[in-house]
């Protein structure tokens, strides 16, 4: 059942993909993406509920189990933030980074498929992952936002002003201060799972030194993204490195899932 | 009962002819109420526009009633027999079609400017409170705001901006969204200056300096826009805050060049800024475009956008026409069917 509501959600976001897709083709305002998204996310839901119900904690063991949790939670800012601000172009340019995160949590091999229940949870293990893979969300979705952006720059410098994208990319103005937010939001949720990870108890005895890896590779990421934000507020920074620094940043923040 | 439309437009006659028979806005109903009146009809409106007077009449005899109310027009405005040329007379479908062509915008000087939509929807709701309309028109009326709608809905008709002015608002828009919180500089008096910067202020702006060599003329121009006049050799302070800058003054060499706007960087701590250069020869360096956060809007590329809108939307003409002659067929409207039926 887990799989098949994957699927679905898969489907629905590829849906709501295409059709965004066509809509920006034909020079229109693709309203129809929200739903789909909204679709897909009452499926993505199921499937992590299922899930969690079988690992008798939050669904996070596995690779496929953190692709569909991230994917979960780009949706979900992308709701929040997308029709809230009229950006509905997001889920345009977001659709296609949750088909890419589903589809390869659908590869064979990537979600176990029977998921063993796992004793003695604890909370602070819990809020570790489910805070760090929420700030993931939001900053997968600031770097969405950065490539909007870089879209949008490259055909007002270059005076390219026809295509149907280019009617429905939001102002510049308004895209820096959404992908702003979003890295505010993203390094704050990142801050709480990573005090989360040293707060929870470290298994000395199997693999400690691995615990210890993912956490200062994830304090790494942190430091990143709070040097980006001082550097931003304080001496400022030009839209486009602003966008290529988040985009770039976020590519190389994923490494640190080799590291769970 | 029959559909009949006498009008006059920019096409048809000058506007020595056409100020003759405009028809004042609060007079749209008296008027139409008038009409019903004098020409024995049933159901009557007037639109009229700086563009074109047009009078909608319902009647039993649609050529009865065309002849006395251009006898009652010859009458009152006192031109000669000559001024019947410049009048169209369409009856049943074709008025219905030419009122369609004309909500659209399709008939406009400036093809598929919206405003002609709200001026038609004022000149019926006048004739409507003056109770000269009734079944007819009131439909007729109903379904051409519908088929409006749905030709610019369906259509790039309305896309674009097609005057250089606009295009420069428009540009603005997509990089700082609300004008609210943008400030702009002018550098140079002129008049198409004065002309976008008004645009700019009209779409919200939130202050305006006016920097020009004579600092009279920029106090002249800074008190008409609500703004504030800079002296001439100040103008770079000023860059430090503002975010779009208009450029038109007569100077024959650049006046802005990249180290202008590379001292102002930090200061504004690298924000977007939009340079909208309309002198010939050009204020601003080329090469200030280069700079990453710059936006820079010469004269021949604001006028290639207009050009290439202008162009996209004749594109759309005959897929307009087709929408509405498909939503025309589906109402079989009263007073426009072919005679006999």
């Amino acid at each position: 059942m887990d799989h098949w509501l994957l699927t679905a959600a898969t489907l629905l976001a590829l849906l709501g993909s295409v059709r965004g897709m066509l809509a920006v083709h034909r020079g229109r305002r693709s309203r129809s993406t929200v739903i789909w998204m909204a679709a897909a996310m009452a499926c993505q839901i199921g499937f992590l509920t299922i899930r969690g119900e079988l690992r008798g904690v939050c669904p996070l063991k596995d690779n496929g189990e953190i692709l569909v949790f991230l994917a979960w939670s780009l949706t979900l800012f992308y709701l929040l933030i997308g029709p809230a601000y009229r950006i509905s172009l997001l889920g345009v340019f977001t659709a296609p980074v949750v088909v890419v995160f589903q589809a390869i949590a659908l590869l064979p091999g990537v979600l176990e498929t029977t998921p063993q229940k796992i004793t003695g949870g604890n909370p602070w293990h819990e809020m570790h992952s489910a805070t760090s893979v929420l700030a993931y969300g939001a900053l997968a979705l600031a770097a969405v936002a950065g490539v909007m952006f870089l879209v949008l720059d490259r055909q007002l410098k270059e005076h390219h002003l026809q295509s149907g994208l280019f009617r429905g990319l939001p102002p510049v103005r308004e895209l820096l201060v959404s992908l702003g937010r979003l890295l505010w939001l993203g390094s704050g949720l990142l801050s709480l799972g990573i005090l989360a990870g040293f707060l929870m108890p470290h298994d000395k005895t199997a693999g400690g030194h691995l615990i210890a890896g993912h956490l200062l590779a994830a304090l790494a990421v942190w430091l990143g993204y709070v040097v980006l934000l001082a550097v931003k507020s304080v001496r400022g920074l030009t839209g486009r490195r602003l966008s290529l620094l988040t985009v770039g940043w976020f590519i190389l923040s994923l490494g640190v899932f080799a590291f769970v | 009962m029959e559909l009949l439309c006498l009008g006059l437009n920019h096409r048809t006659a000058p506007v020595e002819v056409r100020e003759r028979f405009a028809v004042g806005t609060k007079k749209l109903g008296a008027t139409a109420h008038e009409l019903v009146a004098m020409t024995g009809g049933s159901e009557a409106l007037v639109i009229s526009t700086c563009n074109r007077t047009e009078f909608y009449l319902v009647a039993p005899d649609a050529r009865l009633a065309c002849s006395r109310l251009e006898t009652h027009l010859a009458e009152k405005t006192q031109l000669d027999a000559g001024v019947a040329a410049h009048f169209y007379r369409l009856e049943r479908s074709a008025a219905a079609r030419h009122l369609c062509r004309v909500v659209s915008g399709l008939d406009s000087m400036l093809l598929g400017e919206t405003e002609i939509f709200g001026q038609v929807k004022q000149a019926y709701q006048a004739a409507l409170e003056a109770g000269a309309t009734a079944a007819v028109l009131n439909r007729l009326f109903q379904r051409a705001f519908g088929v409006g709608k749905k030709v610019r809905t369906e259509t790039s008709i309305q896309q674009g901006s097609t005057s250089v002015g606009n295009v420069a608002v428009d540009l603005a828009e997509k990089i700082f969204g609300h004008l609210k919180d943008s400030e702009v500089m002018i550098l140079g008096a002129g008049e198409m200056s004065r002309i976008t910067a008004q645009s700019l202020v009209s779409r919200g702006a939130r202050s305006i300096f006016v920097a020009n060599r004579s600092f009279d003329r920029a106090q002249e121009l800074a008190i008409e826009m609500g703004g504030c006049a800079v002296r001439f050799d100040e103008w770079q302070k000023v860059l430090e805050r503002v975010d779009v800058v208009i450029s038109s003054t007569g100077c024959p060499f650049p006046i802005v060049h990249p180290a202008d706007v590379e001292q102002a960087r930090h200061a504004r701590k690298f924000r977007p800024l939009f340079f909208i250069d309309i002198a010939v020869p050009r204020d601003i360096d080329p090469a200030v475009g280069d700079i990453e956060e710059v936006y820079l809007y010469d004269i021949d590329t604001l006028e290639q956008l207009a050009d290439q809108a202008r162009g996209s939307r004749q594109l759309q003409i005959e897929e307009c026409e087709r929408i509405i002659d498909t939503e025309l067929a589906k109402f079989n409207l009263l007073g426009t069917r072919p005679e006999g039926r």
